[in-house]
């Protein structure tokens, strides 16, 4: 029978599809729960990509410029 | 003393139920900071106002009795904050608080007292499923729908908690809830691990499909998540304190309180660039009676936030976009939300208030698969069906099918901020729509067929037509609501409406 383990990190998604506008945050930084990650321009809107948990950054998947699609993984959170 | 005996033997009897299932489990519990039933029910209680009934009821099976106390549950009447209440506890070390005959005709009477003398009920659930062999066979299984138990037409509010190992018949009175509180690490669930196995030869955890992060986030059963009993039944009862007893009263009415902060303070928190995000919910508490917003279903669908509020002393039911969320544009799931809550509300006589910035409903593949159409009808005929009275506030955007469903047509009264912006679609859309151009491509062309097609999308388009009744500036909104509120009060009936909602559908 499969264990569930708790999980020891997060992903932070982009809840619209679009393209990254702004990142702003960098691997290693620490975040709180709901704390913007970075900044999708989609539907002419600015539309943040918020942090799921507070914890540390462990890796950011986009840089600027990159399209995104709905609910793809843009960075983890530990 | 006379009687002597027959005292003894009462005591005796009481004092086994009250001792609920194996000593053993109840240790457990105690030390993982877990409560067990009794304890459950007079936190909820005031001092000394719980009454049992079926205190000394049993399994309908001989062999069972001694052990069987109460058969599994612990029921009765109480008062909260002063108001009565019936309450139904499960006592899982008896027996996993399973689904069994005299449990069964336990819940019912409880159920039924609520119904017909107009009080909440109080749902503490865990429930290790049907009780076997007691349910097995035509007849035992039968005898569970004898008393029709899984039906309700929100007569009086129900509220559940989730406070452990909560399968089958513990998994639907929650669903069939107003309002669900869940404690971190317990599982709602249809069927526990092993009969999953068993029957389907499916290894997966309930923990993971029935835990709280799921039923908040991706299902949306569950209103609110918390780390202990205490919290959990605290929240009940402040959820309750919004509540009327039943649907043929208005909820009660507390001293008005003063508003969530400075009006003026929305200027700064409204962004002055249209493009910008922001989180509404910072905006209602300002509006509405100083810590008073009481999120619904905060996880699920964030792009609608739904909850009740007070403004001036008054229970009120306030749905929301979140532009924070998908920019605000409204998915499948949001349009279940807001149904229920619109649900909610029409069978309370809670008075709607909406607050609109949304570029529409969300299009593409995957929400059509979702039923987006129907969805946004079966939100559009909740709103329309609603006889409670309805508010609504354009805050900036309010595109499309959307702008209908926040309110236009369907409200009592309309406001639009001097920052609303209403159309069929944005100008730079519709350009790529009807002519396939976007901006850039043969720039003078593009400039002279705009022009055709620009409309004034102002607040004031809607005023001077009379569509919106007023343009206000958000500092303004908190008076206008209470001024609002004070005509539409529907006197002649009391203002309770015909709750035409009250037999829609639980869990949408």
């Amino acid at each position: 029978m499969k264990k569930v383990e708790p999980m020891s990190k997060t992903s932070a998604i982009s809840e619209v599809s679009g393209s990254v506008w702004q990142v702003l945050v960098a691997v290693g930084d620490s975040v709180e729960e709901h704390q913007e990650l970075m900044v999708i321009e989609s539907m002419k809107m600015e539309i943040p990509v918020l942090a799921p948990k507070a914890g540390r950054v462990s890796e950011v998947l986009v840089q600027p410029a990159d399209p995104v699609a709905a609910d793809q993984i843009v960075a983890w959170i530990e | 003393m006379a009687f002597q005996n027959e005292i003894e033997e009462l005591e005796r009897r009481r004092a086994r139920a009250l001792a609920m299932g194996s000593a053993k489990r109840l240790e457990e519990r105690k030390a993982q900071g877990i409560l067990n039933a009794r304890e459950r029910v007079a936190h909820l209680s005031d001092d000394g106002s719980f009454s049992e009934w079926g205190q000394l009821a049993v399994s309908i099976r001989p062999e069972d009795e001694a052990r069987s106390a109460g058969d599994g549950y612990v029921s009765g009447t109480a008062s909260v904050d002063g108001r009565p209440v019936v309450v139904h506890a499960a006592d899982f070390t008896t027996l996993g608080a399973s689904t069994s005959a005299i449990g069964d005709k336990k819940f019912h009477h409880a159920k039924a007292n609520a119904a017909k003398n107009g009080v909440p009920l109080v749902l503490l659930n865990e429930c290790a499923g049907s009780r076997i062999p007691d349910i097995m066979g035509g007849q035992g299984l039968h005898r569970a729908g004898e008393h029709s138990e899984l039906w309700r037409d929100r007569s009086s509010p129900w509220a559940a908690a989730v406070l452990g190992l909560t399968y089958g018949d513990g998994s639907f009175y929650a669903s069939m809830s107003d309002f669900v509180v869940m404690r971190k690490g317990a599982v709602l669930a249809v069927s526990s691990e092993h009969v999953t196995s068993v029957a389907l030869a499916e290894a997966a955890d309930p923990r993971e499909f029935g835990g709280w992060e799921v039923q908040t986030q991706v299902t949306g059963v569950v209103d609110r998540a918390v780390d202990t009993d205490e919290e959990a039944i605290d929240l009940i009862k402040r959820f309750l304190s919004y509540m009327p007893s039943h649907g043929q009263e208005l909820p009660p009415r507390i001293a008005p309180g003063a508003p969530g902060g400075d009006q003026m303070r929305l200027l700064d928190l409204l962004p002055e660039s249209p493009k910008r995000t922001y989180d509404v919910k910072r905006l209602l508490e300002v509006i509405f009676d100083a810590g008073t917003l009481f999120p619904l279903k905060e996880r699920f669908a964030p792009v609608a936030f739904t909850g009740l509020a007070r403004l001036a002393g008054e229970t009120v039911g306030v749905i929301a976009i979140n532009p924070q969320h998908k920019g605000g544009a409204l998915d499948a799931d949001a349009c279940d939300k807001v149904v229920s809550f619109i649900v909610l509300c029409d069978s309370f006589n809670i008075p709607l208030i909406t607050f609109a910035d949304t570029p529409g409903f969300l299009v593409g593949a995957a929400g059509e698969r979702q039923k987006m159409p129907g969805k946004i009808m079966n939100y559009l005929q909740a709103l329309g069906a609603a006889t409670v009275p309805k508010l609504s506030v354009i805050m900036r955007k309010s595109y499309g099918q959307a702008h209908l469903n926040m309110g236009a047509g369907y409200c009592d009264e309309m406001a639009a901020w001097f920052t609303a912006e209403v159309s069929l679609m944005g100008r730079q859309p519709a350009m790529n729509v009807l002519h396939r151009l976007k901006p850039g491509q043969t720039p003078e062309r593009y400039a002279e067929l705009e022009a055709e097609l620009t409309r004034d999308t102002s607040a004031y388009a809607l005023a001077n037509a009379f569509m919106a009744q007023t343009v206000i500036a958000p500092y303004e909104t908190r008076d206008w609501l209470i001024r609002m509120r004070a005509l539409h009060t529907r006197r002649p009936s009391g203002g309770i409406g015909l709750r035409r909602l009250a037999t829609w559908p639980t869990t949408y």
